[in-house]
């Protein structure tokens, strides 16, 4: 029964695997393009929460906060085409890794804000409780999407599918 | 026979190293073209960010020598005030601490710097947070900047709403002794909202994250109860 039950999923995983990268994929590109619109209408308001974390000077807290956001909803562009999925996803999970040690830092160091990941950030008001938690294990649930992506960047109904001329089901050799 | 066999099995394997090469050329290129896609979205990101930045501005009468907020009354003890119209907590702190402010300074023992920021942009549908900070300007231009401030956090708007249009500043003005022309026409023109960008940025240069913050001395109080605040003033006149 065992023996049978590893075959059957053995036979399945690769017809199911790209469809779970799609929506892995389309996932992602999600989060990234709600997060860059959620912050790019107040640029200066998104450098006031990457202030926030006390890690940089304010003048390069300011660059990072204005340029995030277009990075943001361009790599969801990226990842809702599926162009260069695999350089997509490891830039997300560098980002996301980035992000979780912020919060990880902030926590730490005992701050009280906002995390800021989509939209708002800053500090939080007097007895408002900050939610670190919740927000690295979401961060967390991201990067999971991204490391799927990073080992199996093929999907269907991708640009990289269309410009290699293959379908992503087979294609064991990268 | 069997070479013919090897001669086609050779240039099927030819045929799949040149394939392959192809894909991992193409694989290449189109990472490239992701990288430079990133980058220019950075870089857009801060060029228009540098272009929103304040770069000239005009501070309006009564404001301190740096430009940064209003100045009210002359005691020895600074009360930085950082607030945004817009703010509910602002407005619970006005109600809970704003008169023992105004007898501190009454009684000659502190003067408050007021910095009407634009924090909350995100939370009106018209940008009325720096609206009303740049109707304060011209309010603090005509030297009715404590009038006005106070009936803006009596009339607060809610957060998501479209706030108060400008017409209802300019009637809020005129109610306060405003020169209706002068007044309606700098909050018309926007005469201070570039002064308002350079209260807002000041403020988030000196790490100021959120509103209200208040300040006695350049030190940050938690204990913005009237309480509080009287001996954080007292502490620091000593």
């Amino acid at each position: 029964m065992i023996v049978t039950a590893a075959r059957i999923r053995a036979t399945r995983w690769p017809t199911v695997r790209p469809w779970i990268g799609l929506a892995a994929r389309l996932g992602l590109a999600t989060v990234w393009l709600v997060a860059g619109a959620a912050k790019v209408g107040d640029l200066a308001a998104s450098g006031r929460a990457v202030n926030a974390y006390q890690v940089m000077p304010y003048d390069v807290a300011t660059v990072i906060g204005a340029a995030l956001p277009f990075m943001e909803l361009a790599l969801g562009l990226i990842l809702l085409l599926g162009l260069a999925t695999r350089l997509a996803a490891g830039v997300s999970a560098a980002l996301l890794v980035v992000f979780v040690t912020g919060i990880v830092s902030a926590w730490s160091r005992g701050l009280s804000i906002d995390c800021g990941c989509f939209g708002s950030g800053g500090q939080l008001a007097a007895g408002q409780a900050p939610s670190y938690l919740p927000e690295i294990l979401r961060d967390l649930g991201f990067l999971a999407l991204a490391g799927f992506l990073l080992i199996w960047p093929r999907t269907p109904v991708s640009v990289d599918g269309w410009l290699t001329g293959e379908p992503a089901v087979e294609d064991e050799d990268e | 026979m069997s070479s013919r066999k090897g001669q086609r099995n050779a240039a099927r394997v030819v045929r799949e190293q040149l394939a392959r090469e192809r894909r991992r050329k193409r694989a290449l290129w189109t990472s490239v073209g992701a990288v430079v896609v990133l980058v220019i979205a950075g870089m857009i990101g801060w060029s228009v960010w540098s272009s929103q930045r304040p770069h000239e501005f005009t501070a309006p009468r009564g404001a301190n020598d740096a430009g940064t907020g209003i100045v009210i009354g002359s005691g020895p003890v600074t009360i930085d005030l950082y607030e945004d119209y817009l703010c509910p907590a602002c407005k619970q702190f006005q109600q809970v601490s704003g008169a023992t402010i105004d007898q501190l300074v009454s009684a000659g023992k502190a003067r408050v710097v007021f910095h009407p920021v634009a924090y909350l942009n995100r939370f009106s549908t018209t940008e009325y947070s720096t609206r009303s900070s740049a109707a304060s300007g011209c309010a603090a231009q005509g030297g009715k900047f404590k009038e006005f401030t106070d009936v803006l956090f009596a009339r607060q708007p809610p957060e998501g709403s479209a706030g108060l249009s400008n017409d209802e500043l300019i009637d809020i003005g005129a109610g306060v002794g405003l020169n209706r022309d002068d007044f309606g026409s700098c909050v018309k023109d926007g005469t201070y909202k570039p002064w308002t960008a350079k209260v807002t940025e000041d403020a988030s240069r000196s790490g100021v994250n959120s509103t209200p913050t208040i300040k006695v001395n350049g030190k940050e109080v938690a204990d913005r109860s009237p309480a509080g605040i009287t001996a954080a003033v007292e502490a620091a006149g000593k």
